[in-house]
């Protein structure tokens, strides 16, 4: 990848120049945090996935928008590794290590998160209890102790305006659907991953909702060498968590990719345009 | 022979098809096998009383008395064998009547190895506030264990028994009445013993009589498990619940017999009972069979569920994807099933005594 400058960006029209520049000022490749290829996935012998391809560079927020049923959380789920996801082709690599062999736990602890759809309750598990030995999985013992820990917990849940009555609750239990994602960006900040993964983290949420996510999922990722991968259905969040790049996902295939205006255009015309483009390229 | 030994002696042996003995047959659980037969020999365990955090016992008196009868009918059988081999004797808790205190009171019972019975009888006077952990542990060939006592009006007692013993059998009986607006919070907590058959009955036949009863189990290896819990509604405005939660593994047996009865008379009644089982293993075996009678119309609510299954697997994958390998997943959702009652039993005091009194049992799965 080249440094994210883009020579059609730049408004560069002569090919030959862009041929000399390549060769003075082109720096050595940052590998990608997620590298997927050609990833073909099914579950109970139907392929969902038809062969996606994405690279997300350190620091990079992409966006994947499509409708219900066009294949967002069998991706999500696939990378974190659900065993109900079968994957018939393809690779799925964390800073150039294949995953496809490991299973969730071993990909968490590799540095990938899932901000869940529909977070799981767990009644009899509380919060404060649940944190650090998450924290303490993924990042090591010393992590979740001491005054540093409490001091990190402590910002964190005033970021998400999450009150410490909530340490003491079961996990997602009777949680309302704000409580349940603002608690699923407090676990991703916390937990600081090398991938975020957020699947559809904007569904249920009120404005105010989205601005608190928002202001953690920045909190996490901005700055970092992370990378993250939105999963949504409308560009209202990412007004306030401005991606880099914006993919299309229509019947398992990435139809469009572009900019953050792309999410914008969808907002605008739906997707039914690209619908219509995708059977053509067919 | 003694008039109590003659008495349990005229009974006829119950049929298995009595709800109560229709899993473990008494003669199973009987110390020498047969039901004609009262053996001699029968020792007392170890019994003390202290406070949970190390002061001094006031105001309570423990002495050990005679001629205390249980305060209701039910289950003669096992009822009669106790107090025949007890010879009519119990230790009595007594609460004085507004006697109230947030620190618990541990009431350790040690059996020293052999054949043992003990008759505990508790009585809250009017208006105390108290709670009470029973410990059972030790080893033991056979234990016998009759629990009885009352709540005074208007008392609030919580109620812990919590047996980590080994050996077994056990054989608990528990005959608890509750006085008028009074609260029992009725827990058990067992992670012990290779086999228990408990028969815990609660009369609620005062007005506004409120009862929780709560069941945190852990079975495990060749344990049998078979608890017999019957909760009859008599007087009017009488509440009670019935949560009662399993955890199996190995290649345990476990069993949940449940009767509910709401007597005519009974109005505005509210009751509910459910048995939870969660299988850990291929070989275990858990059987919940919840009864419901209803005689009166008027009801509030009634009812009662049942649930047998596994981990549930996207419980497990939540977990797993915040970096907890399978095993711990798994380990910590069989805390988590467990605590779900278990914290409902007291205090935060009570809860993290009662933690640290099973955590032991939950890393050996």
């Amino acid at each position: 990848m080249l440094c994210s400058i883009s020579w059609a960006d730049k408004g560069v029209e002569k090919p030959w120049l862009q041929g000399w520049l390549t060769r003075v000022i082109v720096m050595p490749e940052k590998e990608p945090v997620l590298s997927i290829k050609d990833l073909r996935v099914g579950i109970e012998g139907n392929e969902i996935l038809h062969g996606i391809n994405l690279d997300i560079a350190p620091g990079e927020i992409h966006a994947i928008m499509g409708r219900n049923g066009s294949g967002k959380t069998t991706a999500a789920s696939t990378i974190m590794g659900h065993p109900d996801y079968e994957v018939n082709s393809g690779s799925i690599s964390l800073n150039g290590e294949d995953l496809l062999e490991l299973e969730a736990w071993e990909r968490a602890r590799k540095g990938v998160f899932l901000s869940f759809q529909y977070p799981q309750a767990v009644p009899g598990l509380q919060v404060g209890h649940f944190l650090r030995k998450s924290v303490a999985s993924i990042r090591g013992e010393d992590a979740a102790k001491g005054p540093a820990f409490r001091q990190s917990l402590k910002s964190a849940m005033e970021e998400v305006s999450i009150p410490r009555t909530f340490l003491s609750r079961y996990v997602n239990d009777g949680f309302s659907g704000g409580e349940k994602k603002r608690f699923e960006i407090l676990q991703l900040m916390l937990l600081q991953p090398k991938l975020a993964i957020l699947d559809e983290t904007d569904s249920g949420l009120d404005i105010d909702g989205i601005r608190v996510v928002s202001r953690g999922i920045n909190a996490a990722i901005r700055g970092s060498d992370s990378g993250a991968l939105i999963i949504t259905h409308y560009s209202r969040i990412l007004e306030h968590v401005k991606p880099d790049h914006v993919h299309v996902l229509i019947e398992g295939k990435i139809v469009k990719s572009g900019g953050p205006d792309l999410a914008l255009e969808l907002e605008e015309k739906g997707y039914e345009w690209l619908e219509s483009e995708a059977e053509i390229g067919e | 022979m003694g008039a109590l030994e003659e008495a349990y002696l005229s009974l006829e042996e119950p049929p298995r098809s009595d709800h109560l003995w229709r899993y473990t047959p008494w003669r199973r659980v009987h110390p020498t096998g047969d039901p004609n037969e009262i053996p001699s020999g029968i020792s007392t365990p170890e019994i003390s009383l202290t406070m949970l955090d190390g002061r001094e016992i006031s105001g309570i008196t423990i002495e050990t008395e005679n001629e205390i009868s249980a305060p209701f009918d039910g289950s003669p059988t096992s009822i009669s064998f106790l107090r025949a081999i007890t010879n009519g004797k119990a230790i009595h808790v007594r609460i004085p009547d507004n006697w109230r205190s947030k620190v618990p009171m541990v009431l350790d019972i040690k059996p020293t190895g052999g054949l043992e019975a003990a008759h505990i009888h508790i009585e809250a006077g009017k208006f105390s506030e108290a709670t009470l952990l029973t410990r059972v542990q030790g080893g033991f060939e056979w234990l016998g264990l009759l629990r009885t006592g009352v709540t005074g009006d208007g008392s609030h007692l919580s109620d812990v028994l919590v047996n980590k013993s080994q050996g077994g059998p056990l054989v608990r009986v528990d005959a608890l009445r509750l006085g008028r607006d009074s609260s029992l919070t009725a827990g058990t907590v067992s992670a012990g013993s290779a086999s228990t058959k408990a028969d815990i009955r609660y009369l609620l036949d005062s007005p506004g009589a409120n009862l929780s009863v709560l069941g945190s189990l852990l079975s495990t290896g060749e344990m049998q498990l078979d608890h017999h819990i019957e909760i009859n509604h008599i007087a009017s405005n009488t509440f009670s619940r019935l949560g009662w939660h399993t955890a199996c593994g190995g290649h345990s047996t476990s069993v949940g017999t449940g009767m509910l009865r709401i007597e005519k008379g009974a109005k505005q009644a509210d009751a509910g009972q459910v048995f939870h089982n969660l299988l850990l293993s291929e070989k275990a075996r858990a059987n919940s069979i919840p009864e419901l009678e209803v005689e009166e119309n008027d009801v509030v609510g009634c009812g009662h569920g049942t649930a047998n299954g596994p981990v549930d697997e996207s419980q497990r994958f939540y977990l797993m994807a915040r970096g907890l390998s399978d095993k711990e997943a798994e380990d910590a959702l069989v805390a988590a099933f467990l605590n779900s009652t278990l914290s409902e039993m007291g205090s935060d005091d009570v809860h993290q005594w009662l933690i640290e009194a099973v955590e032991d049992a939950l890393s050996d799965l």
